[in-house]
């Protein structure tokens, strides 16, 4: 990069930023400098343990790792999250782009190939990436293992179906889904990709919640959580790689 | 050459006396013997010995029950139980499919090794995945180890074996497929892992807690005096039995609870274990593990359908 470029990528940013020391990287990883530049476009981050990303400390099933993202600390300040393993062959988990109502947390089950570092990067206003860390050990060969859903006669006629529940805590409330859906990840063989690419979560209005683009990382018949704040049905808009679109409405 | 080859022999010595199990029969009934395993997890330093095997030495030969976790293994009780008796090993009774109490039957390869129909099933589709993980907790005390499946069906009954009478129950509550052996003459039961004891019990094929429980119910009702469990220390008394409803139960109502919370598996791990386990190894451990296993069950149970129509 020539130094007009790098002038003109600093001008962009807000002062803040620019003086900001990464700090050193909890996990070990040997991928950290590659997903800085190809997901964050080298963007100033900070190694951040107010970001809490919470996962077993090794997968009992690789197919079906449970994720939680904890930026609640931010809460309020969040712009934008994003998730991936470093070590998978297909590494980005999602990106979420939670609302005023919907709390910086999520919770989302994945597939992971190998022992990796698991990595969530929460976007503040301020433009600075906070990144909570964690390491996974595996058996492994979750992303290439055949699809349970597939080997389920007449899958297909369930394909969207949307099991979901709403659950009060406090000033908040749990919004839990399960969405019918192989999330084909073109890694098994003779099986293009087919999965789940976005999600809307929308008030009875039909105002934006929360966005979510998901990606091939995410288990098949994904499991999603979030905390929403404030009364009135929610409903989530879905729609996959093949055009397909499903509807739930939460009470 | 020769001294190279000398040399290399020299290395791998200390390695090989490394893994030797030194099983130690010891015996707690009338030709009754145990070879209990330690209540860790599968590790390079134990070689997978976590497990109790056993054997019987009848009038008419010797029954195995359950061969242990490696070929090396399956060697090293098969030379224990021939320092112990002269009298032939006979007939193999396998308790259930899960790899520390069936990858040693390569060590007998030419007895009947019997077992449910369930657990030849389960073996058959699951067993290389099984013993590839093996490979990977414990290391080189399983080389050669490869899975050799039952050759003899087993079905509820009594099955006579010289001066002793056997009860087989087929049971479920553990992998969908579990023997159960109460030795009429002794009254040692051996509860293969439907009763686990001092040690936090695994669920990877449980069809569910519920079926476990009444396993637990039909065990306890037999005449027995004293329990094998599949892991932990011998008992005469019913401890393991409360233990495990203790257990189970607990274990039951966490999920229930946590699937009314609407909590996801991530939290679910990290519950607190009552202090009243804190004898039992392994309870962290093992509640990961059985999250993963059992939790996406209470979830779905308590959620509704929620799509609408199709929007398109």
């Amino acid at each position: 990069m020539n130094w007009r470029a790098y002038g003109l990528l600093l001008g962009c940013l807000p002062w803040l930023a620019m003086a900001v020391e990464p700090g050193k990287d909890p996990v070990p990883s040997v991928m950290w400098a590659f997903y800085h530049k190809q997901l964050l476009g080298e963007a100033p981050f900070v190694f951040d343990d107010r970001v809490r990303l919470l996962a077993p400390p090794f997968a009992e099933d690789a197919r079906q790792v449970p994720l939680e993202i904890d930026a609640r600390a931010f809460a309020g300040d969040v712009v934008r999250v994003l998730a991936w393993a470093e070590l998978n062959p297909l590494p980005k988990i999602v990106d979420f782009q939670p609302g005023e109502r919907v709390l910086p947390w999520l919770s989302v089950r994945i597939r992971i190939e190998q022992a990796t570092p698991l990595r969530a990067a929460v976007q503040t206003r301020d433009g600075l990436w906070h990144v909570g860390s964690t390491l996974i050990d595996a058996a492994g060969g979750g992303c290439t293992a055949p699809s349970v859903v597939r080997t389920q006669p007449g899958w297909e006629e369930h394909l969207g179906e949307v099991l979901g529940g709403r659950y009060p805590r406090g000033d908040s409330s749990r919004l839990r889904l399960q969405v019918n859906h192989p999330m084909d990840n073109g890694l098994v063989s003779g099986i293009p990709e087919f999965f789940l690419n976005q999600a809307q979560l929308l008030d009875a209005d039909g105002q934006v919640l929360a966005r979510l683009e998901l990606f091939p990382a995410v288990s098949e018949n994904p499991n999603l959580g979030f905390d929403i704040q404030g009364p009135g049905q929610t409903r989530l808009v879905l729609r996959d790689n093949s055009g397909n679109a499903f509807e739930a409405a939460i009470p | 050459m020769r001294w190279l080859l000398l040399l290399c022999l020299g290395l791998c010595l200390p390695a090989w006396s490394a893994t030797d199990y030194s099983l130690k029969p010891r015996q707690i009934a009338a030709g009754t013997w145990l070879l209990e395993g330690s209540t860790e997890n599968f590790a390079k330093a134990n070689g997978g010995n976590i497990v109790n095997t056993a054997f019987i030495v009848t009038e008419a030969g010797v029954v195995v029950i359950d061969t242990g976790p490696s070929k090396r293994y399956g060697e090293a009780l098969r030379q224990a139980i021939a320092a112990t008796t002269d009298k032939p090993v006979i007939q193999v009774l396998l308790t259930h499919h899960h790899p520390d109490h069936v990858l040693g039957n390569q060590a007998f390869s030419d007895v009947p090794i019997g077992a449910l129909a369930g657990t030849t099933d389960l073996l058959r589709q699951q067993g290389d995945a099984l013993a590839e993980n093996m490979y990977r907790l414990v290391g080189d005390w399983m080389r050669g180890t490869e899975v050799v499946l039952p050759t003899r069906e087993l079905a509820a009954g009594t099955l006579t074996v010289g001066n002793h009478s056997l009860r087989l129950l087929a049971l479920a509550g553990h992998t969908g497929a579990d023997l159960a052996i109460l030795d009429e003459t002794t009254g040692a039961l051996f509860a293969g892992d439907l009763v686990f004891y001092e040690r936090a019990l695994t669920t990877p094929n449980s069809p569910g807690l519920e079926v476990w429980l009444q396993d637990l119910d039909t065990l306890q009702a037999l005449p027995w005096k004293q329990i094998v469990p599949g892991h932990g220390p011998v008992a005469s008394d019913a401890g393991p039995f409360v233990q495990m409803r203790d257990y189970l139960g607990w274990l039951d109502q966490l999920m229930r609870d946590g699937a009314a919370r609407g909590d996801d598996m991530a939290e679910m791990i990290r519950c607190p274990i009552s202090e009243r386990f804190a004898g039992i190894s392994l309870t962290r451990y093992e509640l990961i593990r059985s999250v993963s296993h059992l939790y996406p069950r209470y979830e779905r149970a308590g959620m509704k359908r929620v799509d609408t129509h199709d929007p398109d």
